[in-house]
């Protein structure tokens, strides 16, 4: 069995030789072929049937190539483990690679590779991207919104239609709208019923006018359609462990809808520091929400240095105010040059005395 | 040499090797910074000039229609290989690409200088770890609060008067205990203090241990008081956060109070200062490549620390 395992084998490799010296033979062929043509041109049809002859046997040999090398159509349907291998064979990925979308962050996650390989572009892309652009969105976030939500493309067409319609409905401005579909693709996944719940939450939740919600959504799209029960516990956290009444929240989500979507945790860790360390009231805290979003080694580390400099004073009765807002403006060069009227140098020293 | 403008990624990749010099924030864990510092320097390596996708092979067979309108068409005639292109292999430098090793590790609160062996530099790291360098740190302690693990974070667990406490106090207690951890090295090494072998001895430099188990200190020092907070600068092997933590607690038992460590900080690991370290605002491709240089140049100046005798590590036991 052993021996005519061996003997499959060599046969195999005798038949590669073989194939691999036809292809060679074909290539000199067709050399000699458009030799013949330019020659053709020059002199008249006396060689046409010499060419016939030639035509006839790559015909052939071109037969037992594609036996040979019929192991590369197949290979496009081994599996794979990422997209790439499919790429040159399948018009779609191509197209979804010239709009941008990132097709190595599609297939780490589950499922998402299978699902964007059996997509036809004519039939299951072209049709949302129309769509999409009569939605006022731009070409060039396309290839991220893809990559973000490549599911869009299994909703129906009407339903889409239906939600950006309630979106009008609900008042909010093409300018509104178009930011919502670009900043989160993943608005138009959620049915109509479940966006108008979570708007009637936020609304009842923070008490907003019409106005202020729209302006919330648009700001940060994402915090609409955000994990409820993270929401739910940044709510708590700023309005029972932090104690902002009813009316610093709203103005405080209004204005940095981003808080929302911080983990709880932070948060609390920043405002601790704020409160305590830096001693601002929550009045001013709601004057300025980015020292709430400014993450809080940075905080330490300016605040610390300007009390070093005996500069920390952020009481806007007295002389020499800084404003706490600020503070968190911007990079470390134009801090110390603008907010600390320093030099860089003493602020590396001092960092490295910490 | 020259220094030139370098804007391909494989070239910087190629020479990105030796070892680095870290400021490592208080309250960060060393496993955060250097994931940190791996993932900048992959950022910066992903957003310089990239090599272009692969050529395709010749007659190549590929799935298509075949009509005019087939894309696949299309690109056979430019002969690239998609599949080689940017979205759909994804970023060409991972974190996991890079070698990265920590020449000795710091405890979570201590801050200050780090060292990491780059690509190449992995190796360098090793023998600088062998060749048991002395740290030097600051210690701030805060005189009159003890704490569960002497440091800030934990609860507290007593406090007591220290307005008895002065700097001469401080500074005797720990000339005496810095005579003391030398006279034990001595003592472990078997020489008795006063005779010619102890001199021979410590005439061929410092006695340091043969393993990484013992700390040893051979150095105690009090440069600042300010009551309730004083500084010492303590030159250190094989050492750890719990270890001067605890020194300062006891040095503060001796001095008939109670204390905790507030801050520590590494301010030298061998010849390796904390004015060359690398800043956390620096921490991008750029300022990491000019750190490892300067490290590199330190290294030359220094060929000992890659490299020195055995004869001078002495075990202690």
């Amino acid at each position: 069995m052993f021996c005519s395992a061996i003997r499959n084998i060599l046969r195999n490799s005798q038949n590669a030789a073989k194939n691999a010296a036809i292809t060679s033979q074909i290539r000199n062929l067709r050399g000699q072929q458009s030799a013949h043509h330019e020659v053709e041109m020059l002199t008249s049809t006396g060689i046409t049937h010499k060419q016939n002859d030639k035509k006839t046997e790559p015909a052939e040999s071109e037969g037992s190539q594609e036996v040979a090398l019929d192991f590369r159509n197949r290979e496009a349907h081994v599996p794979s483990f990422n997209l790439a291998a499919y790429v040159n064979n399948s018009s779609t990925l191509q197209q979804f690679i010239s709009l941008g979308v990132d097709l190595h962050s599609i297939e780490r996650r589950k499922g998402l590779g299978d699902f964007v390989l059996k997509l036809d572009f004519e039939k299951n892309v072209k049709p949302y991207i129309t769509f999409l652009v009569d939605q006022g969105v731009s070409p060039d976030d396309f290839g991220r919104m893809f990559t973000k939500n490549p599911l869009l493309f299994k909703e129906d067409l009407d339903d889409l239609q239906t939600r950006v319609e309630y979106l009008k409905s609900k008042r909010f401005s093409d300018e509104a709208r178009q930011r919502i579909l670009t900043q989160n693709p993943y608005w138009l996944m959620f049915s109509t019923r479940r966006v108008d719940r979570r708007l009637g939450y936020f609304q009842k939740e923070f008490k907003l006018s019409g106005h202020d919600l729209r302006l919330l959504a648009t700001r940060e799209p994402n915090a609409i359609t955000y994990n409820m029960e993270h929401l739910r516990k940044s709510v708590f956290t700023l309005k029972e462990e932090m104690g902002f009444n009813a009316k610093d929240l709203s103005a405080l989500v209004v204005r940095k809808p981003r808080l929302l979507m911080i983990p709880p945790d932070d948060l609390v860790e920043r405002f601790s520091y704020i409160h305590q360390d830096m001693g601002l009231p929550h009045a001013q805290i709601v004057q300025c929400p980015e020292l709430l979003a400014s993450r809080e080694f940075r905080l330490r580390e300016r605040h610390e240095f300007l009390k070093l400099l005996g500069r920390a004073q952020y009481d806007p009765q007295k002389d020499l105010y800084i404003s706490p807002k600020t503070i968190v403006e911007g990079n470390n060069f134009y801090f110390v040059r603008n907010v600390a009227k320093s030099d860089l140098e003493t602020f590396d020293l001092f960092l490295k005395t910490r | 040499m020259a220094l030139t403008k370098v804007y391909d990624a494989a070239t910087v990749f190629k020479h990105m090797n030796g070892i680095l010099n870290v400021y490592k924030p208080a309250g960060m864990k060393v496993k955060h910074v250097r994931n940190a510092i791996l993932s900048n320097i992959c950022k910066g390596l992903n957003e310089m000039d990239q090599r272009e996708p692969r050529k395709l092979q010749e007659n190549i067979r590929l799935l298509g229609t075949g009509t005019a309108a087939d894309h696949v068409l299309h690109n056979i005639a430019e002969q690239t290989d998609i599949s080689d292109h940017l979205l759909s292999t994804g970023p060409r430098y991972l974190p996991r690409d890079l070698i990265c090793t920590t020449v000795s590790s710091l405890g979570d609160h201590t801050s200050g200088v780090l060292l990491f062996g780059i690509n190449r530099g992995a190796g360098q790291s090793t023998s600088i770890r062998k060749n048991r360098p002395v740290r030097v740190y600051h210690l701030i302690g805060h005189l009159g609060i003890a704490t569960e693990n002497n440091l800030p974070d934990s609860r507290v667990t007593m406090r007591s008067n220290q307005r008895h406490v002065s700097a001469d106090r401080i500074s005797s207690l720990a000339a005496s205990m810095q005579a003391s951890h030398q006279r034990k090295m001595f003592e472990l090494c078997g020489v008795d203090l006063q005779t010619q072998e102890a001199y021979e001895l410590a005439c061929r430099g410092l006695l340091r241990p043969a393993d990484d188990s013992q700390p040893v200190v051979y150095g105690i020092k009090l440069i600042h008081f300010d009551r309730p907070h004083f500084t010492l600068e303590l030159h250190a092997i094989n050492e750890t956060q719990e270890y001067l933590a605890t020194l300062v607690h006891d040095m503060a038992l001796d001095l008939r109070t109670v204390a905790h460590c507030s801050q520590l900080r590494c301010v030298r690991h061998a010849h390796f200062d904390v004015t060359d370290s690398l800043l956390r605002h620096a921490w991008h491709l750029p300022g990491i490549i000019k750190n490892l240089r300067q490290q590199r140049d330190i290294l030359r100046a220094h060929p000992q620390l890659l490299r020195q005798q055995r004869v001078e590590l002495q075990a202690t036991e």
